[in-house]
């Protein structure tokens, strides 16, 4: 159902954006923390500025945004700094955040007019889960632990994984894991309902899911450092932060505001207690301001 | 030529796919067959249920796919990720066509040749048996072609709950914005379909008694 709102959204957008418009726009990929963390800055904004924020969520994977944002159809997106590194400049996989953060800075500066935001202050990093049972049975906590057991498993992935430079084949390549069958490839989000049904024994999920904690499953720790870095920044368009100069300092006060357990609680809300991501939002930049004047407070 | 290259590239992977894409649309229109004929013929002997019957495949066929898909997953039979519930949807789409086909053929049978046959003493069971079914059989045989066609389309959106098939390539080459992979999906999509639609119409034109052939006249 998702990709034909998408499929709508970027055909409105096509006909929506022939002109000169109003306002900024805010993309987000598909899935619940991407919706989030567009809602905290489209809100922000909205707080902070007299700037009209148009939504337009939900775009499919990273290329699909990337692509909109070069293209001036959304103004701004939140993007990982190992996916804008691996999958968008193909650089070869770095684990140092900082390197991989500076470098991708540079490259979106002078490739495509984008400025590089500063981090959120969480990682949000492609997690090997397992069932928590079977960690404990075979006494499981990296990935290397499974390797011997993952034979006769069946991995359960999103679509995008298989083709990503840093996504299966390589990471059954560092690996050796040798899998009988290949792995499914699905909807991103039903990768969790189907480890739940027993479908398949271990997925690549995200590692903010909050499903990782109400399905009882077991991250395994990349203990060879395949995976980069994944650092959650704002990608905004050089050409939007000149005609609206304030929005960079809004967005600045959320920088390093959102811990990984913050985030995972976000995404719980949405995802198992399903309420609306705006509200969530809302809720978080409410939390933010009182701790600022409490803080404020204090220094008086 | 790029084009050609990539295919070349992935032909394992585009051949691999497109067996069990074929798996999935034949498996699930022979079922569907299983189904829909015998609800057919209910239909032709009960009047009121086979209103039902053919108003019921009417509406399933307006649910689209995809939502169909959505209310499956959290079922626990019927439902769930993976190719099962791909199965499910694939029936769900292939029954309108073939019950309705075998409706209308059935029907449509010379009321003067039902009177004739009833006439000899034929009981209802030698009737359908014998006179109605064997002449009914072509336009049963093209509902049959519509819900192949329809299916080989409807399957490419299993992969989206993980059956595989072509709809793999086509997802993969949505999120990553690849044209290239979207159409290393869908051409092989289209030319199993319109492979069907060739083969089974030969085979329609065969199972038409040679009285009742139009085409190129009787031999």
């Amino acid at each position: 159902m998702k990709r034909c709102l998408w499929i709508v959204a970027v055909l409105a957008s096509t006909f929506a954006c022939s002109g000169e418009r109003e306002g900024l726009v805010i993309g987000s990929k598909n899935f619940s923390e991407q919706i989030v963390l567009a809602e905290i800055m489209a809100q922000q904004i909205e707080r902070r500025t007299d700037i009209t924020v148009e939504r337009r969520l939900n775009l499919g994977g990273t290329i699909v945004c990337h692509r909109a944002l070069v293209a001036g159809q959304i103004d701004l997106y939140p993007e990982y700094t190992g996916t804008s590194f691996v999958v968008i400049l193909r650089e070869k996989v770095i684990s140092e955040p900082r390197v991989v953060y500076e470098r991708v800075k540079a490259e979106y500066d002078e490739r495509f007019q984008v400025a590089v935001g500063q981090p959120f202050g969480f990682e949000n990093t492609y997690a090997l889960l397992i069932r928590g049972e079977d960690a404990k049975r075979l006494g499981a906590t990296t990935l290397s632990d499974i390797v011997p057991h993952s034979a006769s498993w069946q991995a359960g992935v999103g679509h995008e994984f298989i083709e990503r430079a840093d996504g299966y084949s390589g990471l059954v390549e560092t690996y050796g894991l040798r899998f009988d069958t290949p792995p499914l490839a699905m909807d991103l989000n039903l990768v969790y309902r189907a480890i739940e049904e027993g479908k398949v024994d271990l997925i690549v999920g995200n590692s903010t899911d909050a499903r990782i904690v109400s399905l009882d499953l077991v991250q395994l720790t990349d203990d060879r450092g395949y995976f980069p870095p994944y650092e959650a920044v704002p990608m905004v368009r050089k050409e939007t932060l000149a005609r609206y100069p304030e929005i960079a300092p809004a967005l600045a006060e959320l920088a390093g505001t959102i811990t990984t357990d913050e985030m995972r609680r976000m995404n719980y809300q949405v995802d198992v207690e399903h309420q609306d991501a705006a509200q969530v939002a809302k809720e978080f930049l409410d939390g933010l301001e009182t701790t600022e004047a409490a803080g404020a407070g204090s220094n008086c | 030529m790029e084009l050609i290259r990539f295919f070349l590239e992935r032909r394992g992977e585009v051949l691999s796919l497109s067996l069990e894409h074929l798996v999935l649309v034949v498996a699930s229109t022979l079922m569907a067959a299983l189904i829909a004929v015998p609800l057919g013929i209910v239909a032709t002997r009960r009047a009121r249920l086979g209103r039902w019957i053919l108003g019921l495949a009417n509406v399933v066929q307006t649910i689209p796919s995809l939502a169909l898909i959505g209310f499956l997953i959290p079922l626990p039979i019927l439902g769930g990720i993976g190719a099962r519930t791909a199965m499910v949807v694939l029936v769900f789409y292939a029954l309108l066509p073939i019950v309705r086909n075998t409706y209308t053929g059935i029907t449509g049978v010379d009321p003067a040749i039902r009177q004739a046959a009833l006439g000899m003493g034929l009981t209802d069971r030698q009737l359908l048996m014998r006179v109605e079914l064997p002449l009914a059989l072509p336009v049963i045989f093209a509902g049959l072609r519509v819900a192949t066609v329809v299916s080989v389309g409807v399957a490419t959106i299993a992969a989206y709950i993980g059956a595989g098939g072509l709809g793999s390539l086509i997802f993969r080459g949505i999120n990553m914005l690849d044209n290239r992979l979207i159409l290393a999906g869908a051409i092989p999509a289209a030319l199993m379909a319109l492979g069907a639609d060739w083969g089974l119409g030969r085979v329609q034109r065969r199972l038409t008694p040679a009285g009742l052939r139009t085409e190129r006249g009787s031999s």
